[in-house]
């Protein structure tokens, strides 16, 4: 436990405030107030780019046990052309994305074999602020009974933050176009293979890169507001993200235009909203999201489940599929979409993460299908 | 395209009739866990309509309740009996995976032997081919290979040699394990070749098969559970990981949940693993998997799977709240988990997997001290008798907690460093973690106790923050006086050390330097607390809903923790009345399943009176815990702060004290001079039965004899009674440091060995001197009074004589042996002392008697072992009489009379000797069973044999081996004599036992002692020999060691798999038994169970009473 520290605020859009110590950066942050149920997979989670402009709850209370794995990663923002990048496990990106943590606690001294350094440590190195010593649970029934609550992080012992933050609105995600802070400014291509992939990066994470490197395909990365027509490769996979699917600049009409071609598409989390609302259905947001490692999904149809890591607040309304399109999974608990696929083509999406990471890898398969089936394209 | 929203629910095929297999009486390695297992089992078959039989000869148990659509048979749970059971009663199908390894092995052999093809029998649940698979270890690793499961290096031998060989081409160390053994029996480590031959010599006793494998001493030890239902889904219900490294049985092992050192990665990975595992085997239900991981890479091997409900799917299911058993049982009737309500949330569905916000702490509980001789380190065979279970928010809070719940009288892991043994970093212990803790207060460094013992450093990291708070502690209170100490701390310093698991009394201790104890440090605790919470500083109620909070639950699963601030909303639902049971805490000598029952019975009772139940209890093995037993469950300390803490927040009616055994009824005083309400028995009246002065004086006021005592603090005092009664004597020093703490002295010299036994005897640690019965019978009295009033009593009878300690006798209802006339005496004073003691609740009352003449041992004011016997056996629940005295009703009934019974009920001790190799398994004062059974028949000796089978005496077949120290034994074994040569199997007897019965006309084979230069064969050799199976061994001394010699030959009995019969009364009622029963099984009709009378009524009016 950081003893060290000074003490910090966490300030919610429904009034209530809690108190604690601060670890990371001393900085001020504001976004939606998320949270995630998994008991591990923290630095997988906060380097997601799809926690982008969100404020990450942790209910596990004990949060940084194995440390962070060292990082020396080039990442891919630095790659340069016909260099491989370097994807180390335990990181979903090359950023801490997550505005902020909220935790009970955290562990400042770490013994993994693999870990490099501490939570506390890595999130000042990447400029992220935490609050630790608040009841994360009492926290998240605030979150389960107000539908997008928000939050800001304040360190209580600066007094411009503390002003800073009585000035400046709360920071909602969903009414601000936010993909373009986490997409690749510039196609980047790497990997070596026969296929090549089209990967429209509206946030992905470094396992669906790492998978498909994996199965020998090269990989083209484009920007999500990137000219779709131009690109060349046997198949197409829109990445997770951040944010509100509808505001991603036009992304869904240049999807849109790629439905005409019959080459393999994949569309996961963003990536499978953005494909519903291509195939002109409708993307409504939730009360609150599924986040965590244990969200269950059975596959449309069948008496086959599988357990799933999640971390979306926006969600496919089934009905709105048009002609052509049906709904492939659905959530166990509460039946709403978790992907869906076309009748005809090679087309399908998912709402969970096939590629884990953090979290149970069950539905790897996916995954695994659609690299088969551009192998078998052509 | 727009189907229905889910795919159709499932409805399969129900059975009608579902035949259950229980796990018998308890023992090390299987305990009250497959209670737990069971009863849920029962309780989702019912809900499903099925007809449910149970084999199960634990009489004490919940699952043996003979409620509306059960029928209990107690029959031992062996092929034989249960094909009585099947083709007397037809069921359409079979569950033995919540039976343990017992319930499993008589399901292979049933199979085995055809009878589940003649009759017709359904195996519910994974095939029996997958369970041969799981079993058999050679079968089991080239299956795994083939999957790419990567197992540890091994080789399957059936044969020493070849045993031999693999030691060799492995590499040592190596670790021995046998093939279809519960709790890793026969199994062990091995340096070299000398000690792997030792090892499976020991284990191909048991087991056809041993496997000798790769060492993996010092790599992690994680555990997943996992279900699958017959649709291919399936699930981890939560992994654990051991605090101890691989090495110790994960039955030993101090166990977290969820791991809390594994990353994503390395967790993932096996989770991938345990998938694949039991998707390849077919699972259907519940499944368990064991995995060795590398603490420095993602290596990982699998250590084994076992495809049914184990201890570890009981923790698991406590640590998670999900419940495992019910909804394993719903699977293997066919439903899919995807329509199975999660019916912890009524929202959610099963097929999920539970999210935790918490840490547990299971720590299990050695009784190593009360086996003679037993050695106190551990490995990889199972030693402990119980566990406990804490739920805390931060690791050190929730391993204090466990560390209290376990230990009577610890006030955490730290202040007691007289708890830790030397040298037990290197070589595991019972005592290790507190040597850790000392290691770490004479500077140790965490790396330098991480060489030592390999245990994780993260786990070592948080017990040196608890040692340092205890540091600061002592530092703050030095040359301070304490009072001013509490009002100088702050808000923020109290919660600090509370979350790190300080409780009040732990802090006061530390504070004074650790020179405060006993009713001191009672006093100043108090202080503590209500300088604590003068500040504001309290612990917060939390609920486990399974979801981590995700979704709302109306979960009345509750702990309490200092790692937050806020309670959670809790059902708001009006009670009139609510009622908090105490319960027993963790399975020990002494305290066992029955004590879950009475609780159980108890919580029961009070929800149908219209009360609220509030249970407390720490006991993951027990049915009190499960999550729909009570209105509001804390898996909480049974500790006078903790229960103050839940009744000053629940707003109490009162505290029952008198239904969890001897740990709430030690409580029960100081609770109600904090000021609690009891329900029940007086303070006064508890006092005055518990307190030796108090209750003799008592006694003395009303004319009953006791066996003559004294409280003798000198040398000389002890001398002077000894005088005047003369020997034999039973000592029980106040204060001992290790070892059985009462003994019989039968002259000097043993007086003195029982002495030295005692650290010191003085002022303040008396030795408590008593007259010492011979051939006296024991009697016992269990009933309930109602404002001194007796409403029922029940008289019992022991088989053996006064001087086998009421736990380890063998009981019998109604008294076979007894004269009309001592009863009368019995009941007499039994309405005496109830009158004088006011007591008004449970009681049993213990009775000496010779030639009608009867002496009071002793009056417990609280329910006894022996209540749910004594209630089935009569069709008469005592523990809801005994309930309703204590909600305050005017229960209106006439005496019950035994003698007017059916059949005859007779309760055996179980005992787990096989276990504890160096314990000398000889019956005396100290309690060693670490369970019982209970079995009813139409005659004493039908009830007799199948209870003796049932706890595992199996009726001779090679050879019968006798040695009898004392003539006065020998000539009473004199009478059996003839009906033991009519059964035609050789006879052996030692040298002395041999000539006296020789000179009495019977001639025995005579065998020499191992050290005797004789032309005789020895006997140890003859018992390895396998050429009896059968052993008789009364020792000249009362529960004294007599000699080496009878401790190896009893020993060796054990080892070697003879039963063993070491009172000379029990002897004799099993041969005469025997020798009366040639064609027992094959001509005996069975007997259900029946039903409880007037359990839904008021009073016992039932027209259906077969009593009087």
């Amino acid at each position: 436990m950081s003893s060290e520290t000074g003490a910090a605020v966490l300030r919610l859009s429904n009034g209530r405030e809690h108190r604690g110590r601060l670890i990371g950066a001393n900085s001020y942050r504001s976004g939606e107030m998320v949270f995630s149920t998994g008991m591990v997979g923290y630095s997988e989670a906060i380097t997601d780019p799809s926690y982008f402009g969100q404020i990450l709850v942790f209910s596990y209370p004990l949060i940084g046990n194995y440390g962070i794995p060292s990082w020396g990663s080039r990442g891919i923002e630095a790659l340069e052309p016909g260099q491989q990048p370097d994807l180390p496990r335990g990181f979903e990106s090359g950023l801490a994305h997550a505005a902020a943590v909220v935790l009970t606690t955290d562990s400042d001294e770490v013994f993994h074999w693999n870990s490099y350094q501490n939570l506390d440590r890595w999130l000042f190195d990447h400029g992220v602020p935490g609050i630790i010593g608040v009841d994360t649970r009492d926290l998240i029934h605030s979150i389960r009974s107000t539908p997008q609550l928000l939050g800001k992080i304040i360190p209580d012992e600066v007094a411009e933050l503390r002003e800073k933050a009585d000035k400046t609105a709360f920071f909602d995600p969903g009414h601000n176009e936010i993909v373009s802070r986490v997409s690749v400014d510039t196609p980047r291509r790497f990997g070596r293979g026969k296929k090549r992939v089209a990967v429209v990066d509206c946030g992905v994470k470094w396992n669906i890169l790492r998978q498909l490197l994996d199965a020998e395909i090269e990989i083209e990365l484009v920007p999500f507001n990137h000219d779709l027509s131009s690109v060349d490769c046997d198949g197409w996979l829109f990445s997770n993200g951040p944010g509100n699917p509808e505001n991603t600049s036009g992304l869904i009409d240049r999807v849109g235009a790629l439905l005409g071609q019959d080459r393999p598409i994949l569309g996961i989390c963003l990536g499978h909203q953005i494909l519903a609302l291509a195939a002109g259905a409708k993307v409504r947001r939730m009360t609150y999201g599924h986040r965590g490692h244990n969200q269950p999904v059975y596959q449309v149809g069948t008496k086959r489940g599988y357990i799933t890591s999640q971390n979306h607040g926006y969600v496919v309304e089934e009905e709105s599929l048009p002609n052509g399109w049906e709904p492939w999974f659905r959530n166990a608990n509460d039946e709403t979409n978790e992907g869906i696929r076309h009748t005809s083509k090679p087309f399908r999406s998912v709402q969970f993460h096939p590629e884990a990471a953090g979290g149970p890898r069950d539905t790897n398969w996916v995954m695994h299908e659609f690299v088969k089936e551009i192998f078998e394209t052509r | 395209m727009k189907d229905n929203k889910r795919a159709n629910i499932i409805q399969p095929d129900i059975p009608k009739k579902v035949l259950l297999l229980g796990s018998g009486g308890l023992s090390i390695g299987q305990a009250g866990e497959f209670d737990y297992s069971g009863t849920q089992a029962v309780k989702a078959l019912l809900e499903e309509g099925c007809e449910v039989l149970i084999v199960n000869p634990n009489i004490a148990t919940v699952q043996t309740n003979p409620i509306e659509g059960v029928k209990v048979f107690l029959y031992p749970v062996e092929p034989h009996w249960v094909e009585k059971v099947l083709e007397q009663e037809k069921p359409d199908a079979i569950v033995a995976g919540f039976g343990g390894q017992t319930a499993l092995n008589c399901l292979l052999a049933l199979e085995d032997q055809g009878v589940l093809k003649k009759y017709n029998i359904e195996n519910l649940g994974t095939t029996t081919e997958t369970l041969r698979l799981t079993e058999d270890r050679d079968l089991f690793a080239r299956t795994m290979e083939k999957i790419g499961i990567p197992i540890p290096p091994s080789r399957a031998c059936t044969d020493l040699e070849t045993a031999l060989k693999a030691g060799d081409e492995i590499g040592y160390p190596v670790i021995a394990r046998a093939a279809y053994a519960l709790g890793g029996l026969g199994s062990g480590f091995a340096d070299n070749a000398k000690e792997l031959e030792t090892l499976v010599t020991t284990a191909l006793v048991d087991s056809p098969q041993v496997l000798v494998e790769k060492s993996l001493k010092g790599w992690k030890e994680v555990e997943y559970e996992i279900m699958r239902d017959s649709f291919e889904n399936s699930i981890t219900i939560c992994n654990m990981e051991n605090f101890d490294p691989l090495g110790i049985h994960t039955g030993d092992s101090i166990v977290v949940c969820p791991s809390q050192s594994l990353s994503d990665d390395e967790y993932q990975i096996l989770r991938n693993a345990s998938l694949k595992m039991v998707d390849h085997l077919k699972i259907v239900g519940e499944c368990n998997a064991q995995f060795a991981l590398d603490p420095h890479s993602n290596n990982y091997y699998v250590i084994e799977v076992n495809a049914r409900l184990s201890r570890s799917s009981a923790l698991a299911s406590k640590a998670s709240g999900y419940p495992i058993a019910y909804i394993a049982a719903k699977v293997i009737l066919g439903y899919s988990l995807l329509d199975l309500k999660n019916p912890v949330t009524g929202i959610t569905y099963s097929f999920f997997e539970p999210a935790l916000d918490y840490i547990t702490v299971k720590i299990p509980r050695w009784d190593l001290t009360k086996f003679r001789g037993a050695s106190r380190k551990l490995g990889s065979t199972m030693k402990s008798v119980g566990e406990v279970m804490a739920i805390g928010r931060t690791f050190p809070e929730s391993l204090q907690k466990a560390v209290r719940m376990v230990t009577e009288d610890a006030l955490g892991i730290s202040s007691k460093p007289v708890l830790a043994s030397a040298g037990d970093l290197e070589e595991p212990t019972d005592t290790r973690l507190f040597s850790v803790l000392e290691a770490l207060r004479s500077g140790l460094t965490i790396d330098d106790i991480h060489k030592k013992t390999a245990i994780d450093k993260w786990f070592l990291h948080h017990l040196a923050r608890i040692a340092k708070c205890e540091k600061e502690l002592e530092d703050l209170g030095a040359g301070r006086h304490l009072s001013e100490v509490w009002r100088s701390i702050d808000a923020d310093t109290w919660r600090r050390w509370k979350t790190l698991g300080m409780s009040d009394q732990q802090i006061a201790s530390a504070a004074s330097g650790g020179n405060i104890e006993g009713a001191k440090l009672e006093k100043l605790e108090l202080t503590v607390r209500a300088a604590r919470l003068a500040v504001g500083v309290k612990p917060v109620v939390k609920k486990i809903d399974t979801t981590a909070g995700e979704y709302p639950s109306p979960s009345n699963y509750l702990y309490m923790t200092y790692g937050g601030k806020f309670d959670d909303p809790l059902d708001s639902q009006i009670y009139m009345r609510s009622a908090m049971i105490l319960g027993s805490g963790a399975y020990r000598i002494g305290t066992s399943v029955e004590f879950d029952w009475c609780a159980v019975t108890c919580s029961e009772t009070m929800r149908e009176r219209g009360w609220r139940s509030i249970i407390i209890n720490c006991n993951p093995e027990t049915v009190s815990t499960d999550y729909n037993n009570s209105d509001r469950l804390y898996f909480e300390e049974l500790s006078m702060e903790r229960i103050l803490d839940i009744y000053q927040f629940e707003n109490c009616g009162g505290v029952v004290t008198s239904m969890g055994g001897q740990l709430p009824n030690k409580l029960a005083l100081g609770l109600a001079s904090a000021g609690v309400r009891l329900l029940g028995h007086s303070a006064e009246t508890i006092d005055m039965a518990e307190d030796r002065n108090k209750f003799s004086a008592m006694l003395d006021s009303i004319g009953i004899d006791q066996p003559r005592w004294v409280s003798a603090t000198t040398k000389e005092d002890i001398e002077k009674f000894i005088e005047e009664v003369g020997f034999p004597v039973l000592v029980r020093p106040s204060f001992v440091l290790s070892g059985a703490a009462m003994a019989v002295a039968t002259d000097e010299k043993s007086l003195k060995g029982c002495l030295t036994l005692a650290d010191k005897v003085n002022k303040d640690h008396p030795v408590v001197i008593s007259e010492f019965l011979m051939g006296a019978a024991e009697i016992e009295l269990d009933g309930v009074a109602r404002g001194g009033k007796i409403l029922t009593a029940i008289v019992s009878e022991h088989i053996e004589n006064a001087g086998v300690h009421s736990g380890d006798a063998t009981m019998v209802v109604p008294a076979q042996n007894l004269y009309v006339e001592t009863v009368r005496r019995v009941r007499k004073a039994g309405r005496l002392i109830a009158e004088k003691l006011g007591l008004n609740g449970p009681f049993n009352m213990q009775f000496l008697a010779k030639s009608n003449h009867i002496k009071v041992i002793e009056c417990n004011a609280r329910a006894a072992r022996s209540f749910p016997f004594v209630s089935k056996v009569v069709g008469f629940n005592l523990a809801r009489l005994s309930t309703q005295v204590m909600l305050g009703e005017r229960p209106d009934l006439e005496r019950l009379g035994e003698d007017d019974l059916n059949f005859v009920g007779v309760k055996a001790p179980m005992f787990s000797f096989k276990r504890l190799l160096g314990a000398d398994p000889v019956l005396g004062v100290e309690m060693a069973s670490t369970g019982e059974v209970g079995c009813i028949g139409t005659r004493f000796q039908d009830a007799l044999l199948l209870a003796f089978e049932a706890s595992g005496i199996k009726k001779p077949k090679k050879g019968i081996l006798i040695s009898i120290g004392s003539d006065v034994d020998r000539a009473k074994f004199l009478s059996v004599l003839p009906g033991l040569f009519d059964m035609g199997i050789p006879l052996y007897a030692t040298h002395g036992t041999a000539k006296f019965f020789a000179k009495q006309g019977f001639d025995m084979h005579v065998l020499s002692r191992p050290e005797e230069d004789s032309e005789h064969p020895d006997v140890i050799t003859h018992l390895r020999a396998g050429q009896s199976d059968f052993v008789i061994n009364i020792s000249r001394d009362l529960g004294r060691k007599d000699s080496s010699f009878g401790g190896d030959l009893r020993q060796s009995a054990i080892r070697f798999g003879a039963s063993l019969i070491t009172n000379v009364e029990k002897a004799i009622a099993f041969v005469e038994s025997m020798a009366q029963s040639e064609t027992f099984v094959d001509t005996h009709e069975l007997l259900e169970l029946p039903k409880f009378l007037g359990a839904r009524h008021n009073s016992i009016d039932s027209d259906r009473a077969p009593l009087r």
